[in-house]
């Protein structure tokens, strides 16, 4: 450490290269925080967590018994041990109690990405909420077709305010907050949707993860998704092979071309058949019915997982997903190409009925992940487990990472909130000091020699 | 008993110099405890087949579980992007099987052919045109279609191009004139399609999984009594472990123990439990011993 601070003073490595390794290095020491602690205001299982993304400092929590509360992680609202261990209440808690309270479990919770003026719930009672914070009450509610799985904004959408709603029902609806009504619905996957990630690099592109297996990417300005990721179309590496087209990989090899009338052709064999193709699929034989282009999509059946989906993830830098499926299975794709990367997380133990939250470290080198009763971090790049945090005593639904203060913070079914921080071998020098020092002030206690 | 080389002698990446294991068991063949890892995907594989069982309960021709392959190869990655590779060049062919989670059963080229031989045969009896179903689905479906599974409309149109193809070639003198009643039922539409893809069923090489009416998962014939000693297997190897005090037994302990509900032995299904995660082993003073995972 002091080596690094060296090198930064002297010029020889940059600032970004700087952070980097100090962060790098502050994951490696992830632990059970010693010095904070969440006192949770919930009596249910912790579903969702979120942190602001202006100064990550607030953390926003959902749980199964309809309670919603927020936190401040970077100042405890009182203090134990001596000073040493921070508790940190919540601010407020919105519940079944509450005027605007959601009725059943909150599934999903959100800040709104501008400030910390708003943020966004969604729940099993069929609605999404608006909320404004300051003032606590519900500013909006958006009545959905069915339980809420998930509810999603745009990070880095600077021309729209879009909720996207994923529910039980198969289509995707984007809720307009300026506007207070839908704008319009995604229709495309066969099952309801678990999963919904907008994407880091732009403002239109939206993922989608359903109860059919299959991970659609949508753009919104268009009817129909363009992208179906399928398990199956698979790339040996991060990123695609430089020579040649993707079709190296892809069946060149004759199929049912989209005939007009989509009647049988007998001369198929003669006419030149086209090559297989991002998003077109191929229509029905025997079928007289004829698909509105952006429809044609919905016949894609290929699948990313052979389960339900139950989680997306989007690397920062927005060139690769992972998604965890029921069939606990981890995997990463090449958002460019579509492709499975093959790399083989060994995660066998993820929770197949319920929607999961991941998180993915800034710099994209570790996925955590909950796995039944403890979160594993895994390398992404080769798939190994690189951590195991152990500590809660039930199974861990959600987990988000802030990539300001490098911590962790895991919810999990025993209504806890746990605060993964980098400890440092300094910090257990001073407790010891300090340890020492508040028994000498203990005037009762004997004094016997050590 | 080490490799009988006679399906392998064709192989693109066949190795003169293996290495010769350290110690054999009394009856020449390798204990578990030292052949539980491999450098590579090819001899895992290799080594793998050579020790599947052949008695005469067991029907089908030498196949590996794609877990199996996971607990002797220490980095699962480079497994499944050898057997992308080994799969695109047509050593290999995997199949989805349906006891269970994403089990996948991966078969070398040569021991399919020979188990469709097999298939074949078993049709010829019924009739020649039969046969000739098998011939195309061997010919342009398994040649071509590298992936687990198939649309009805990709099959249905595989069937088009096999007819059109020979319609334009004239290749009828292979065919008796049973095909040229084939061809004018084809303009009628449907049936004769129909026909030939529930033969394809019947006889076992496709069949269908995942209450999905469209798509058809490639499959062994005869697999079925062998699936089910598979799952009946690992039952009764997890349920001895668990009668246990603490889980856990000596590996070589358990290797000679006799399954009562599997035709597969005792090696095959603890390499698949220790590959899927179910149990794990570890090094004792006392030698290998193999523990319930507890998490």
């Amino acid at each position: 450490m002091l080596g690094d601070v060296k090198g930064r003073e002297q010029g020889w490595i940059c600032p970004i290269a700087f952070r980097r390794r100090v962060c790098r290095r502050q994951i490696a020491a992830l632990d059970i925080s010693n010095q904070k602690e969440i006192v949770s205001a919930h009596r249910g299982g912790i579903n969702s967590l979120n942190v602001d993304l202006t100064e990550g400092r607030y953390l926003l929590a959902g749980a199964s018994d309809g309670s919603a509360a927020v936190y401040d992680i970077q100042c405890s609202t009182e203090s134990e041990g001596g000073g040493r261990i921070g508790k940190h209440k919540s601010l407020f808690v919105v519940d079944k109690q509450h005027a605007h309270g959601h009725k059943f479990s909150v599934s999903s919770v959100s800040w709104y990405p501008v400030d910390t003026g708003l943020f966004i719930t969604g729940s099993f009672d069929h609605r999404i909420k608006v909320w404004d914070t300051n003032a606590v009450k519900a500013v909006m509610d958006f009545n959905m077709p069915g339980k809420v799985y998930r509810a999603a904004m745009s990070s880095v959408a600077t021309t729209h305010m879009l909720i996207a709603a994923g529910t039980e029902d198969v289509q995707v609806r984007l809720c307009d907050i300026a506007s207070g009504a839908f704008t319009h619905t995604l229709s495309g996957h066969r099952d309801g949707i678990m999963a919904v990630e907008w994407s880091s690099s732009s403002d239109w592109i939206l993922m989608t993860g359903g109860c059919d297996g299959a991970v659609r990417f949508w753009d919104i300005r268009r009817a129909g998704c363009f992208l179906v990721l399928d398990q199956s179309c698979s790339q040996l590496g991060s990123r695609p092979p430089l020579s040649g087209a993707p079709s190296n990989e892809r069946e060149t090899f004759p199929r049912a071309s989209d005939s007009t009338d989509g009647k049988i052709n007998h001369h198929l064999g003669t006419k030149k058949l086209p090559n297989y193709q991002k998003g077109r699929t191929f229509k029905g034989m025997g079928t007289t019915q004829r698909l509105h282009p952006g429809l044609t999509s919905s016949r894609n059946k290929s699948t990313a997982h052979y389960g339900a989906v139950t989680a997306l993830r989007a690397t920062k830098d927005g060139m690769h997903l992972l998604s965890t499926g029921s069939d606990s299975r981890l995997k990463l794709w090449d958002i460019e190409s579509g492709c499975n990367t093959l790399v083989n997380f060994e995660a066998s133990r993820l929770q197949t009925s319920r929607p999961l939250e991941m998180a993915v470290a800034e710099d994209s080198s570790l996925v955590f992940v909950p796995c039944a009763t403890t979160v594993k971090a895994f390398d992404m790049w080769s798939g190994t487990t690189s951590r195991t945090f152990r500590g809660h005593l039930e199974s861990v639904n959600c987990c988000f990472f802030n990539a300001q203060h490098q911590e962790l913070y895991s919810g999990s079914n025993d209504r806890q909130i746990v605060v993964w921080a980098p400890t440092n071998r300094t910090d257990s020098a001073e407790d010891q000091e300090a340890a020492r020092g508040l028994e000498e002030h203990d005037a009762d206690q004997d004094h016997w020699s050590d | 008993m080490m490799a009988d080389s006679s399906g392998l002698a064709g192989r693109k990446r066949f190795r003169d110099g293996e290495d010769e294991p350290a110690e054999e068991n009394s009856d020449g063949t390798l204990s578990l405890g030292d052949s539980l890892t491999f450098c590579d995907t090819v001899m895992a594989l290799r080594m793998m087949r050579a020790q599947f069982p052949k008695t005469n309960k067991v029907s089908v021709e030498p196949f590996i579980l794609r877990s199996q392959l996971y607990s002797c190869i220490k980095n699962r990655t480079q497994v499944d992007r050898d057997l992308e590779a080994l799969k695109k060049e047509k050593t290999l062919r995997l199949f989805k099987l349906n006891t269970g989670q994403d089990d996948h059963a991966i078969m070398f080229m040569d021991d399919y052919n020979k188990q469709i031989g097999a298939a074949a045969e078993r049709l010829g009896k019924k009739g020649p045109d039969q046969v000739q179903v098998l011939e195309w689905f061997k010919l342009y479906v398994l040649g071509t279609k590298l992936d687990l599974s198939i649309e009805h409309n990709e099959l249905v149109s595989f069937s088009l191009i096999f007819q059109s193809l020979s319609e334009l070639f004239d290749v009828s003198y292979i065919y008796n004139a049973s095909y040229v009643n084939q061809c004018s039922l084809l303009s009628a539409g449907g049936k004769v399609r129909d026909e030939h893809v529930s033969l394809l069923v019947n006889a076992g090489f496709l069949t269908r999984q995942l209450v999905d009416p469209d798509m058809y998962w490639f499959s062994i014939p005869n697999v079925g009594s062998v699936l089910k000693g598979l799952s009946q297997g690992r039952k009764e190897v997890m349920g001895m472990l668990k009668r246990r005090a603490h889980g856990e037994m000596m590996m070589g302990v358990m290797e000679k123990k006799r399954l009562r509900f599997s035709p597969l032995d005792m090696r095959f299904h603890l390499r698949d439990l220790i590959g899927s995660g179910h149990l794990h082993t570890a090094q004792t003073p006392l030698g290998l011993v193999v523990r319930l995972a507890k998490d």
